[in-house]
């Protein structure tokens, strides 16, 4: 399988996640979108370590998956809080940092 | 003359302290509980007065052996012995206390008719309490620092009691003048104590001996007329006598004790107290002073027409006959007539006060016969007269007739001039009695015809002035082998009554009273047509008081105003211009540093902050809050950076 390819795979990912992170309006959606970005991240990292041949490289996906799995359980928290305090979920109905 | 040979002794007695101590608290009384007190308070001041002159009485028989009494309390206690407060009495002292305690009782007795219904009754009392204690302490001072304490003290009262009415300008003015012209003498006095102590370290009288020794002439010259200017000062001599004739707006009692017996005769006491210090130069300077002023008050009084007037310069005429006596350095015959005179010329102003509670007139034009409707005060102002005259054998008599003695003996000359002045003084007192208390009543202002004899309380203490009238002088004559003296400390005395003394001055007084019937009653011309513009010139001057008003006017009071007021529009223009110049130049700096401060500070500081918030408004709108927009600006960096750094 030609790196090309798989680094336009990740690149794409890439960019569907900043779409989703600059679009969606709902929190859970953000927090998907960023995801998809760790995902295009950790892809990148396991394709650049078949092409060079560097297997430590590997293990900074899985570190991506555990620090994605805290970011969600962060993310989460951040929601509910949110969603108790200000009731909505929506990104762009929160603007206390409004100047 | 056993006695005077007797061993001085100096007695210790703290009640010595109460003499003067009685009357100030009668003061204190009447100054804070008069108002309550009421018609009541002049019983306070005459207990008080009456006490001092019990204590006097009492020390008497010390005195007449010729010891001393004496009490002292420390007061500094920096360079010993000269800071006590020192009582003591003498012979001397003890003359003036009884002259000033017992006078002191009567006028006050006599004051109760006499200020009765006045609205400021207690504090008339009040006033003449605090005189009587300056005055007692004045007498009783051993050195002259409590001396002229007491001084001050009765020139303070003086002034008080003769603007007591202040709401006449002229009683006013007079208590002003006499203030003012007082004080030129007493500045005398202070300067001549100054330089006592300066140069002989002691100014106890008892000291004055040996002080005489040891000082030089010259300087006790100097001295001695400096505490002659203070005595001149306070006895009306001349020059300084314009404050006593004007004194007389003051109430008739307080003439009668402050300005005839009492306050005006200190100056003479002060003079025989330390006449150890007096060189003959100075003597003389007292003798010619004291001589000008017999004459020129005398012939004053022969012109005047307000009977309280004719009295006062009655009293600078024998006050300087009492310096004359002083300048012959017979000091115990000053005293005597001091006390001689205290007696008949105090009954002569309180008979001149009756006459004027009665008449309401004190004008000799206006009155007149008054010897019908006031029999009493006739009589007592006849006696106190024919006294002043010094006829054969009233009190006058004996004391003006030891200084005659006294003058012939040293000067014959001035016999003579004294003779003169003694027809003068009879020809003045008879004018006014003649004029008052005889011939017809006169009907015009209505005044004299409703007359009425005095009340029993201003009669009685007359009465009483009128027996020292009469009797005082027995003290100093020959029938009693002369105590008076004795107590004075003079040793050799003339024996027995001089015969052609006796019959010049009666001759004198005869010629003084057939003067005073033509001429002042009679209006009638003794002078010869050819001299009479002369004499209608002399006249006019002596009845213009020989201008001395004028001239301390002319070219002293108004001099000084012009000075004053040059001075002052030197200050206004001057000193004034210079400050509000510094002002205005302050001002007018203060105006620029203002405009400064608006039109560059404040400016500089608002542009500041109008900038600072016009950079805010416009900045502000970036930040929405809205998190995904923060995020596309920084994907948009991220982008365009890339872009940039793209190699």
């Amino acid at each position: 399988m030609p790196v090309q390819s798989l680094l336009l795979l990740s690149h794409a990912l890439f960019c569907l996640g900043i779409y989703g992170i600059l679009t969606r309006r709902h929190a859970i959606g953000l927090l998907l979108s960023i995801e998809l970005i760790l995902n295009a991240a950790a892809l990148n990292f396991v394709l650049f370590s078949r092409a060079f041949g560097h297997v430590q490289a590997q293990a900074f996906a899985l570190f991506i998956i555990a620090l994605a799995a805290c970011e969600a359980v962060v993310g989460l928290a951040i929601i509910i809080r949110l969603s108790r305090t200000a009731k909505t979920v929506f990104a762009d109905h929160v603007d206390l940092l409004k100047g | 003359m056993d006695h005077a040979a007797a061993p001085a002794v100096t007695l210790t007695l703290p009640q010595l302290g109460w003499i003067p101590a009685l009357p100030l608290l009668a003061f204190t009384l009447l100054l804070f509980f008069g108002r309550r007190l009421g018609r009541f308070s002049p019983w306070v001041a005459v207990a008080a007065l009456a006490g001092a002159l019990g204590i006097t009485l009492s020390l008497a028989g010390t005195v007449f052996h010729g010891h001393r009494v004496a009490v002292s309390w420390a007061w500094l206690s920096a360079d010993a012995p000269v800071w006590s407060i020192g009582l003591s009495v003498d012979g001397l002292s003890w003359l003036m206390l009884f002259v000033v305690t017992s006078i002191g009782t009567m006028i006050a007795l006599y004051s109760m008719g006499y200020m009765h219904g006045d609205p400021r009754l207690s504090r008339f009392f009040a006033y003449l309490s605090l005189f009587c204690a300056s005055m007692l302490l004045l007498v009783l001072a051993d050195h002259f620092l409590l001396l002229y304490v007491g001084w001050e003290l009765v020139g303070l009262c003086s002034y008080l009691l003769i603007s007591f009415w202040f709401e006449k300008p002229e009683a006013a003015a007079a208590g002003r003048k006499a203030f003012i012209t007082t004080r030129i003498g007493d500045t005398g006095l202070l300067l001549g104590i100054l330089l006592l102590f300066w140069t002989a370290h002691e100014l106890h009288f008892s000291q004055l001996d040996a002080v005489r020794a040891h000082l030089s002439p010259g300087l006790l010259t100097l001295i001695s007329v400096l505490i002659f200017l203070g005595a001149a000062g306070k006895s009306a001599q001349i020059p300084l006598h314009v404050w006593l004739p004007d004194a007389m707006e003051g109430p008739t009692p307080v003439s009668a004790l402050i300005h005839a017996a009492t306050m005006v005769a200190a100056g003479v006491y002060l003079v025989a107290r330390t006449l150890p210090l007096f060189t003959p130069e100075s003597l003389q300077i007292v003798l010619t002073i004291g001589l000008l002023t017999h004459l020129f008050a005398g012939t004053v009084a022969l012109t005047q027409t307000d009977i309280k007037r004719i009295l006062a310069y009655s009293t600078l005429s024998q006050l300087g006959l009492m310096m004359v006596a002083l300048g012959l350095g017979a000091a115990p015959l000053a005293m005597f007539h001091l006390g001689t005179h205290a007696f008949f010329k105090a009954l002569l102003f309180l008979g001149a006060g009756s006459v004027i509670h009665a008449a309401h007139a004190q004008e000799l034009g206006q009155l007149g016969g008054l010897r019908k409707t006031m029999p009493w005060t006739a009589a007592l102002f006849f006696i106190a007269a024919v006294s002043m005259s010094g006829l054969f054998p009233l009190s006058g008599f004996w004391s003006k007739d030891a200084i005659l003695l006294a003058a012939r003996h040293d000067h014959p000359w001035l016999l003579w001039v004294l003779l003169g002045g003694a027809a003068m003084t009879t020809a003045y007192i008879f004018r006014v009695y003649l004029r008052c208390f005889e011939g017809t009543a006169k009907d015009h202002h209505g005044a004299t015809p409703h007359a009425h004899e005095s009340p029993m309380i201003m009669v009685l203490p007359m009465a009483m002035l009128g027996l020292g009238a009469i009797g005082a002088g027995l003290a100093g004559s020959p029938w009693l082998h002369h105590p008076l003296f004795r107590l004075l400390g003079e040793t050799h005395v003339h024996e027995g009554v001089d015969v052609p003394i006796l019959a010049w001055s009666t001759v004198a007084a005869a010629l003084g009273l057939g003067l005073a019937w033509v001429v002042g009653v009679q209006q009638r011309y003794l002078l010869p047509p050819a001299l009479r513009p002369l004499g209608s010139q002399l006249y006019r001057l002596a009845a213009n008081k020989y201008y001395v008003d004028e001239l301390y006017d002319r070219f002293l009071i108004r001099p000084f105003l012009d000075l004053a007021r040059g001075l002052a529009g030197f200050d206004q223009r001057v000193i004034d211009g210079a400050v509000n110049g510094a002002g205005r130049v302050g001002w007018g700096l203060g105006e620029l540093k203002a405009w400064f401060d608006q039109a560059v500070v404040d400016q500089l500081v608002n542009g500041l902050a109008r900038t600072v918030r016009g950079a805010g408004a416009t900045l502000r709108w970036i930040q929405t809050g809205i998190v995904q927009q923060y995020l596309f600006v920084v994907v948009m960096a991220v982008v365009v950076l890339s872009a940039l750094l793209r190699r």
